[in-house]
């Protein structure tokens, strides 16, 4: 048998290299973040949970107090089109959402 | 018991019932706020209406993208939302007890619902409420009048949201689409 080529290939610098490759993936999980904020009810954030994710009335109640007491709370993940899909909804709904890498 | 400024009819639209002196307010209300949605002065007011999606300052270049693509959108469906509160009364004849009613369409009551909370939203930032301080500021003072507006729209908003909430009722599809770390 011939063995691989491997003239054309180059090797990365580092481990931490590869895990960084790794890491870049387009199908790494993302988070929605939801964040307290003054003007906002309580009510209209329930309401909107249960409206853009078909959350039931206890689980969009538990997030909104995460939100309101811990400031801020997860209420959405996946890749990063659906998460920059729910924030741009979260948006349109005044709520104030952001997104970033599930770490 | 105050009358309710919203109620569902029997064939499903939603009757919202307002005294001529609150239309007068809420249309010249939405009228100001088209112009601040549009084009907000730079500082709290913008950064409430139009967060950030990254707040990772190495993702510039996706946020660039995000706001290409989503920007427009929403400055253009907040100014349509409020445009369409401030026309629907606009064209509505008060009956003899001086209440103006108007029966929204599906589309119209999520417009009203994003539009209140819009002008709560840019006058609340403005006024920079907390959870702490109320808005029942003195007479004289130059917060007053703003004051008594936010106030006025928090208990219009809340009414329309208590309306739904009945509506939507208690139960969910219980596909959370978060990962539960418990799995």
């Amino acid at each position: 048998m011939t063995a691989p080529d491997i003239s054309e290939i180059t090797i990365p610098d580092t481990v931490e290299e590869l895990l960084g490759a790794e890491e870049a993936r387009p199908d790494v999980p993302w988070v929605v973040l939801v964040w307290n904020d003054p003007v906002n009810t309580f009510a209209y954030v329930i309401f909107v949970f249960q409206k853009l994710f078909g959350y039931s009335r206890a689980k969009a109640s538990r997030l909104t107090n995460q939100v309101h007491f811990e400031g801020k709370a997860v209420v959405a993940s996946g890749a990063r089109e659906k998460c920059e899909a729910d924030v741009a909804r979260l948006h349109a709904f005044g709520l104030w959402a952001t997104m970033q890498k599930d770490d | 018991m105050a009358r309710a400024m919203f109620r569902r009819a029997r064939g499903g639209a939603l009757v919202v019932t307002l005294h001529t002196q609150e239309v007068e307010l809420l249309v010249m209300t939405a009228r100001d706020m088209i112009a601040i949605v549009e084009e907000p002065p730079d500082g709290d007011v913008r950064d409430r209406l139009y967060p950030r999606a990254y707040l990772d300052p190495t993702e510039e270049k996706a946020q660039g993208e995000y706001d290409a693509l989503v920007h427009g959108d929403l400055v253009q469906a907040r100014r349509a939302a409020l445009a369409a509160v401030a026309d629907g009364l606009e064209g509505a004849a008060p009956n003899s007890k001086g209440l103006v009613e108007v029966n929204l369409t599906p589309e119209e009551e999520s417009q009203w619902l994003t539009a209140l909370n819009d002008a709560r939203l840019v006058i609340g930032t403005a006024l920079g409420v907390t959870e702490e301080t109320d808005t029942d500021y003195a007479p004289g003072d130059p917060r007053y009048e703003y004051g008594v507006l936010y106030s006025w729209l928090t208990q219009l908003h809340f009414e329309l949201v208590e309306l739904l909430l009945d509506e939507i009722g208690e139960t969910g599809s219980d596909d959370p689409g978060v990962i539960d770390p418990s799995s």
